[in-house]
């Protein structure tokens, strides 16, 4: 018994011991245990948490105020219209029935599509989006629970139609889609914000758990060159054009001769910036006749034929032919010649205008008359690799640079397909194509001493509080012409208004130089015309040009007809504005 | 004024209140927390926000209810139980598989015994400490060092390795088989006076974990078995974040993003649908997220405490088998605390293990709450 109980104690005393050593190996681990919790804690939370915030919160976009689009004058010509964007929060509805009700009511939907949504299982279903405001905050008055209204913004232009094909306008997104709108889109494009909500696992937005939000930066303010006033009168006149000559389409550009500001740029039939999907009469009853698509013909109806199509020219070129002729030698003003109403190049006889010929007269009077052959001669006397060479340097082969998008190139023939007989159509501006745009900026440069500017609308962009100002800068080059050559130029082209076929473009008070031109398009003898006249002031120094160009008159097609009393009208108007706002 | 010497458990029929008390405040904040994590998804999948708490509270109160009897009830009464608790443990894991058995979430853990159902498993734990107890108690009555015989190695052995096989061959809970051999070597580290043994085969163990590991994480884990993929998804929980460590990680999210402060009380948001049943074996994280790592420090420490006084209490029980008795529910508490919190930290593979007192479930916290009657009952005849 007593050996049994001194084991027994002996056990106990070993037991105890051990006892003693599990339980410390167990607080050991615990408090182990404890550390690692507390390294996760302190210096895994970092980590952990922004892992846990992104998978809590549930982002929802503020879009951004689109910048403005303003014009000299400081009118809003693209501006920002609050809408409402209408969603309903399936788990939050309380009366199904009465929302779907007030929903098709307010809206304008069918039962079946508002109910198909209200009743689907999902975090957030929108209903309707650029809702106008009125009928948003009329929504929101019901105050049904689940239904969630929010603001946002939709471009708004309050002139609708005025230079639509310049500005462009928006999609969905607000993001550009033609036009200015396109091309100054990092700019007038905001910083997208965000509210940030919590969120259980399903997505439902958890109340009164408070959200974050990250404000919007609104887009910066576009300042542009265009004129509103001029671009307005300038849109009215080739409206008239365009009915009273039933033509295809009428296009004004008005351009500051020294820096390439442009003041105007119609494109008749312009379409309804706030409904550009919608077709516009001319366009719909081409959807009635033809089997153009819808796509087709919006894309048609967008076009700006100023900078996206290409024609030929025809005498408005002749400045070209005058300047190369007169700047390399090849001819003088007092150049004697003579008009037998045709010239023969090659085997070709190609007829003047004037059938009976003008007879003996000196290049300014050539020039005065629109002379086919006499050009024709200078063109020649140049020759084909000279004649190339100025139309190079004269930039007429590359793209003016202007910022809108899709300027089409000029399609010219290569230098060693140029014949004389091409040479010959050349010189007399047919046979090759160039965009209105480059017309105007090459004749810009050659008469504002040869200055080749890059014809724009941007001016600058502006934040919204004023603190940050991009001003585009834009490249020139020096020296197309010497400043003799724009002298003489300036000269027979007031001729030309003063006396020659250009007179309709004569406003009384203003020294007016330019030229008419009357093209036939391609094919030839299909009796359609493009006629324009290309016309500047002050003649002797030059500050505003403005190009009108009616495509496909009926009747009376003679661009010293009807298109030079287009500029001279526009001219009456606007040379005087100019004056009174001092315009440089 | 005299100073009176401060006599502290002086009585010899005083039961342990710092134990009591210790207890009683885990299973309240235990309450507590399972009514926090649980009210947003039970108020959405139950319509109640307190489902979670009320079932918990019927738990708690049959628990205290067995508590008390425990505390009434002579220890040394359950000597007499010892083979008697080994056979019912056994019968009771075989009827997972008779028609009264349960399959929930593909594993049959649970019988039916008609007023609740009831986890088999839990009963297996507290089996195996009544028997060692009282096994250990007898071989060493009949003399020196029997129980290093190969019979006495035998009888200490076979029974516990044979309900932990049970276990986890017929309802697939490796946890609770791993808790069960757990619990008798412990008991046996402290029967026994040698250590070598004991190291030896913790060395041995921990070689093959090592091998394991090492083998998974060199190995391509995509046609492994559900075992393999999860050690994979341990050491790169943030690969398998969809799958095997969806869990592991919505809890490490969790515990990082409660920060040194916490939220506050209720304010978790990955009890909000993220980490699913977060009441069960993850809500220690939840206690991270809300209350911050002092709030996870304090529950660690009052575990601390709860096993110390169980150490204390063994170490003063007047027979072996009472002191046997308390080890082993030590050892029961210390290896469920350690593994639960390793595995929510991601220390270890993830396996469930639920933490005690705290986590929700009826049959644990009932045989939780017995055992600290009965470590109460053997404190009240302490030395």
């Amino acid at each position: 018994m007593a050996i049994k109980n001194s084991t027994g104690r002996r056990n106990m005393t070993v037991q105890k011991r051990k006892t003693f050593v599990l339980c410390i190996m167990s607080v050991v681990l615990l408090l182990l245990l404890g550390v690692r919790v507390g390294y996760l804690m302190i210096f895994c939370s970092e980590h952990y948490t922004a892992l846990a915030t992104d998978l809590h919160e549930r982002e929802r976009d503020i879009k951004a105020a689109r910048g403005r689009i303003i014009d000299s004058t400081g009118t809003v010509l693209a501006d920002n219209k609050t809408v409402c964007t209408i969603s309903v929060i399936h788990s939050q509805i309380k009366e199904p029935d009465k929302v779907i009700d007030m929903l098709c009511r307010e809206l304008g939907l069918s039962e079946e599509y508002v109910r198909k949504r209200v009743e689907k299982y999902s975090a957030r279903e929108r209903i309707k989006s650029n809702v106008d405001k009125e009928i948003g905050d009329k929504i929101r008055n019901y105050d049904m629970a689940g239904v969630k209204v929010d603001e946002d913004y939709k471009r708004y232009y309050p002139y609708d139609d005025l230079a639509s094909k310049v500005l462009g306008f928006t999609g969905g997104d607000n993001q550009g889609i033609i036009g200015l709108e396109v091309t100054y889109e990092k700019y007038l494009t905001g910083k997208k914000g965000q509210i940030l909500t919590l969120t259980d696992a399903k997505g439902i937005e958890l109340d009164g758990m408070g959200e974050r939000r990250k404000e919007p930066e609104a887009g910066k303010d576009l300042y542009i060159s265009l004129d509103v006033n001029i671009q307005r009168y300038a849109t009215q006149l080739a409206k008239q054009a365009y009915e009273t000559k039933q033509a295809a389409g009428v296009s004004i550009i008005v351009m500051n001769v020294n820096n390439g500001e442009i003041l105007a740029m119609v494109d008749v039939p312009e379409f309804h910036l706030n409904e550009p999907y919608t077709l516009i009469d001319e366009f719909q009853v081409q959807r009635e006749d033809s089997q153009e698509s819808t796509q087709d013909l919006l894309n048609k109806m967008w076009r700006n034929g100023c900078i996206n199509d290409t024609y030929e020219p025809g005498s408005t070129f002749k400045t070209i032919t005058a300047a190369a002729g007169l700047e390399s030698g090849a001819v003088r003003l007092e150049d004697n010649f003579s008009c037998p109403g045709y010239i023969i190049v090659d085997d070709r006889k190609i007829r003047c205008h004037k059938v009976a010929g003008h007879g003996a007269e000196d290049f300014t009077h050539a020039v005065m008359n629109s002379c086919n052959p006499v050009f024709i001669m200078v063109g020649l006397r140049i020759g084909v690799e000279r004649y190339y060479e100025y139309f190079t340097k004269f930039g007429l082969k590359q793209k003016t640079g202007i910022d809108l998008p899709g300027e089409a190139g000029t399609i010219m023939h290569q230098l060693d397909k140029i014949g004389e007989v091409e040479l010959a159509t050349i010189s007399f501006g047919q046979s090759f194509q160039i965009t209105p745009v480059r017309l105007m900026t090459t004749v810009a440069g050659l008469i504002n001493g040869g200055k080749l500017v890059t014809p724009h609308f941007g001016v600058k962009a502006v934040n919204a509080d004023g603190t940050s100002v991009d001003e585009f800068v834009y490249p020139t080059s020096e020296g197309i012409v010497s400043s003799d050559t724009t002298d003489k130029l300036r000269y027979v082209l007031e001729q030309v208004v003063e006396n020659g076929g250009g007179k309709n473009g004569y406003v009384e008070g203003f020294r007016i130089g330019g030229k008419t031109a009357t093209s036939q398009t391609l094919p030839r003898g299909s009796g359609r015309y493009i006629a324009s006249f290309l016309g500047f002031a002050p003649a002797d120094d030059p500050k505003v040009m403005a190009l009108a160009i009616i495509d496909t008159p009926q009747g009376m097609y003679y661009g010293g007809q009807i298109a030079a009393p287009v500029v001279r009208q526009l001219f009456e108007n606007i040379l005087p504005y100019l004056e009174e706002i001092d315009y440089k | 004024m005299v100073r009176q010497p401060v006599k502290f458990r002086s009585s010899k029929h005083n039961m342990d209140y710092v134990l009591l008390t210790v207890v009683l405040f885990l299973v309240g904040f235990g309450l507590l927390m399972i009514y926090s994590v649980s009210s947003y998804d039970a108020g959405m999948d139950h319509g109640d926000s307190a489902f979670f708490l009320k079932n918990q509270a019927q738990n708690t109160v049959v628990g205290f209810v067995a508590l008390f009897i425990m505390i009434k009830f002579p220890y040394k009464t359950l000597q007499r139980f010892d083979v008697l608790a080994i056979v019912v443990s056994a019968i009771l894991i075989v009827l997972v598989k008779s028609p009264i058995g349960i399959t929930r979430n593909g594993a049959s853990r649970w019988i039916n015994v008609g007023i609740t159902t009831f986890q088999p498993a839990e009963v297996a734990k507290i089996g195996v400490i009544i028997y060692l107890s009282s096994i250990i108690q007898r071989l060493e009555s009949l003399g020196k060092n029997v129980i290093r015989t190969p019979k006495g190695l035998a009888i200490v052995l076979v029974p516990p390795v044979f309900l932990a096989v049970l276990v986890y061959e017929l309802t697939n809970n490796l946890s609770s088989a791993v808790i069960i051999l757990g619990i008798a070597v412990a008991m046996l580290f402290v029967a026994v006076p040698d250590y070598k043994w004991f190291f030896a085969s913790g060395a041995a163990v921990l070689a093959a974990v090592v091998a394991i590991v090492s083998y998974v994480s060199n190995a391509d884990t995509s046609g492994s078995t559900f075992r393999l993929a999860r050690i994979a998804a341990w050491l790169n929980p943030e690969a398998y974040s969809t799958d095997q460590a969806f869990q592991t990680l919505q809890a490490l999210y969790a515990i990082g993003s409660g920060g040194i402060w916490g939220k506050g009380l209720g304010q978790s948001m990955q009890k909000r649908g993220f980490l699913p049943e977060a009441q069960n074996d993850m809500i220690f994280s939840i206690i991270c997220e809300e209350l911050g790592l002092f709030g996870a420090l304090a529950i660690i420490l009052l575990f601390v405490v709860l096993i110390w006084s169980c150490m204390i209490i063994a170490n003063k029980a007047v027979d072996r088998f009472g002191a046997l008795l308390v080890v082993g529910v030590m050892a029961h508490y210390a290896i469920q605390v350690i593994l639960n919190i390793a595995v929510v930290t991601n220390t270890i593979p993830n396996t469930g293990i639920t933490l005690p007192f705290i986590s929700y479930g009826g049959t644990s916290t009932l045989f939780l709450l017995t055992e600290i009657g009965i470590v109460l009952n053997v404190s009240k005849s302490c030395r």
